[in-house]
């Protein structure tokens, strides 16, 4: 597969720099500067009518940028029309040619391009094996299943060898079962031909199980980019924690700063350390963010503890979702692993203590 | 049973009435047109005559009159040629209307398009009459057919027009940023994925177009200079003289025309969409 390897050797594969896109008086995208790497499986993270859409169109040329620039590597290709950048979209409906056999729609762009009928057989024969279509190339694609014309999708955009992919929510039509094969297909895809994927979903595990680097927008703004990691145990403000998994909030103030962590005194009094951001505030009234699987369960009183009273019990199966709420009515909730020994888990109407350990609270950036 | 259900209306096929009320509109619609084709088979030399016995001697004798076979061509080679031009047009004016940006003016534009559809024909008959002498008197050129033939462009655009922008609107644009993302340039587009899909409504608004053509009289008779006889006038000056049932099998011939055009566009547009 040494033929995929993506040509861009250093820097970006794209520079967004300060894109604005308006709509008339609505501004769709607010101000986004990215930078996506070469080789990178990046995707965007954001809630219906966010921009991600808009920000995918610009990319591949069918918007123009109000303000701001696209770099594809060194070269400014914002105000190229699309079918003069090396950029491959994969559309939320797929957008199959209905006129023409599988063969025939992956090898669109090759005859675009003027490739020779010989190369074209050859790649389009090489994508079919890829996406594991062999002997289909002649069916008629409306012939095929919602998960087949997935695939034609992906092996149509992949077999110009563009330097960048574009995947608009490509598996949001199909269920549950094929999504998740279609996910792992896609890493693997991603891996053996160099490509850069961009890719947009709305759904927040699909995109912590997939990316090397997510970019979590809201309302046409960037608001996080990191590893999956990053932005589920460091979120930066209270959208992204909130969108990302079930979480805690609570409220404190920030007593003391060392570095890249704080000391935060919670409302019960209880000092927590917890970790700072560069854009975090370094005093006055502060929320802490933490998970329910990294809040631990103590005995009530215990020294540093915070008292809960438990509301409800949920069992999961694989873990136990403890509803509590604190004296001021804060609802916390705590996920446990179950173990074979036995219910740790604590009965309702309990009095317990819960312990945030060092690190694992983060100070919002609000 | 399920089907009733889903549509949520009641069925029209089934309200008391429709039976009847259906046999009467397509008797007063195709009566007619039964009678004179079975007449043009009857063997008595009167038009009005009671059946005497089945004879194919009035076709022969009507595709043997030189009058009537000129007047044929004649108006096949027009409406062919208005067919073509006015649908050329009608897909470049659909395109304008259903493509690109939104434009100042494009709601104007469509009115323009179509509002020829509601003019009564004897008013564009008369203004083109009207046009074509003021553009006489300015430069001394004999237009001759060419008075007909851009007549008759002119009312079968609108006609041409609708079908096509129909299909283009029913069409997922997507397809065509598809087609420029894999690197096609405007007309690249237009030609492999465009035009592919948007046949059926061509062909449909190019079989209207031909028959509008074909079949106009009121504009036709107007405009048409000295031995510009097309077929409907020819068999109008026929009914003036002594009817025999050669005009039946004349007027048979005519709706033989019409009918395959509009077989041909249906198969075509059945074939393409699949
Ligand atoms: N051509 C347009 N004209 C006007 N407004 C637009 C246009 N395209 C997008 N918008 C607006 O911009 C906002 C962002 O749209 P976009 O399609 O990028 O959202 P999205 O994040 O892709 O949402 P979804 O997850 O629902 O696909 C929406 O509020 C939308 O209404
Ligand atoms: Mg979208």
């Amino acid at each position: 597969m040494t033929e995929f390897q993506s040509s861009a050797t250093s820097g970006s594969a794209v520079d967004m720099l300060g894109i604005v896109k308006d709509f008339d008086t609505f501004r769709a995208v607010d101000d986004v500067t990215l930078k996506i790497q070469p080789n990178e499986f990046f995707t965007l993270l954001g809630p219906s009518g966010c921009g991600k859409t808009t920000l995918l169109r610009l990319m591949a040329g069918f918007e123009t940028p109000t303000t701001g620039s696209i770099l594809l590597g060194t070269k400014d290709i914002s105000r190229l029309p699309p079918n003069h950048r090396p950029i491959n979209t994969v559309f939320q409906s797929y957008a199959l040619f209905p006129h023409m056999t599988v063969a025939e729609n992956i090898g669109f762009g090759l005859k675009m391009l003027g490739r020779s009928r010989s190369e074209i057989k050859v790649t389009v024969d090489e994508m079919l094996r890829l996406v594991r279509l062999e002997g289909r190339g002649d069916s008629l694609v409306t012939r095929l299943s919602g998960g087949q014309q997935q695939r034609v999708a992906l092996a149509r955009g992949l077999a110009p060898r563009p330097q960048i992919l574009l995947l608009d929510e490509p598996l949001s039509a199909l269920d549950l079962k094929l999504r998740q094969s279609m996910q792992i297909e896609l890493k693997r895809l991603q891996a053996e031909t160099g490509i850069t994927f961009v890719f947009v979903t709305h759904d927040q595990e699909e995109a912590l199980t997939m990316s090397d680097r997510i970019a979590v927008m809201n309302a046409g703004k960037v608001l996080q980019v990191g590893s999956s990691r990053d932005i589920y145990e460091h979120p930066a403000d209270r959208f992204v924690a909130g969108f990302i998994g079930e979480t805690n909030f609570l409220q404190g103030d920030l007593e003391a700063v060392d570095g890249m962590s704080g000391t935060v005194r919670l409302k019960n009094g209880v000092r927590v350390s917890a970790g700072l951001s560069e854009e975090a505030p370094r005093h006055g009234a502060i929320t802490i963010v933490i998970r329910p699987e990294h809040i631990e369960i103590t005995d009530v009183g215990a020294a540093g503890s915070i008292a809960a009273t438990v509301a409800t019990v949920v069992y999961f199966g694989t873990d136990t979702h403890i509803h509590t709420h604190l004296a001021d009515g804060t609802p916390v909730i705590i996920r446990q692993q179950n173990r074979r020994d036995g219910s740790r888990a604590p009965q309702t109407n309990a009095l317990i203590g819960l312990v945030l350990p060092l690190g694992a609270s983060q100070v919002l950036r609000d | 049973m399920a089907k009733a259900f889903t549509h949520g209306t009641a069925d029209v096929k089934k309200q008391p009435g429709f039976a009847v009320i259906a046999a009467i509109c397509i008797a007063v619609l195709y009566l007619p047109l039964m009678i004179i084709a079975t007449y043009s088979f009857n063997a008595a030399s009167n038009i009005g005559a009671a059946w005497k016995g089945f004879t194919i001697d009035w076709y022969a004798s009507a595709l043997q009159n030189r009058e009537f076979y000129d007047a044929a061509i004649l108006s096949i080679g027009l409406a062919f040629a208005a067919m073509v031009i006015s649908t050329v047009l009608a897909t470049a004016a659909a395109l304008g209307t259903t493509r690109g940006k939104r434009w100042r003016g494009q709601t104007a534009a469509f009115v323009t398009l179509t509002t020829p559809l509601v003019i009564p024909e004897i008013v564009t008959g008369i203004s083109l009459l009207a046009f074509f002498a003021a553009v006489a008197a300015l430069i001394d050129i004999n237009f001759g057919l060419g008075k007909l033939l851009i007549a008759h462009v002119t009312f079968c655009i609108p006609f041409a027009y609708l079908p096509i922008k129909a299909r283009l609107e029913g069409m997922d644009e997507t397809l065509e940023n598809a087609a420029a993302d894999l690197y096609a340039t405007r007309w690249q587009t237009f030609r492999y994925v465009t035009l592919p899909l948007v046949v059926p409504g061509i062909s449909s608004g190019a079989a209207l177009a031909f028959i509008v053509s074909f079949d106009d009289f009121t504009i036709t008779q107007l405009i048409a200079g000295p031995g510009e006889t097309t077929l409907p006038l020819y068999i109008y000056t026929r009914i003036r003289r002594a009817l025999t049932p050669e005009i039946n099998a004349m007027c048979t011939l005519l709706l033989m025309i019409s009918f395959i055009f509009i077989i041909l566009s249906f198969a075509i547009s059945k074939r393409r969409s699949q």
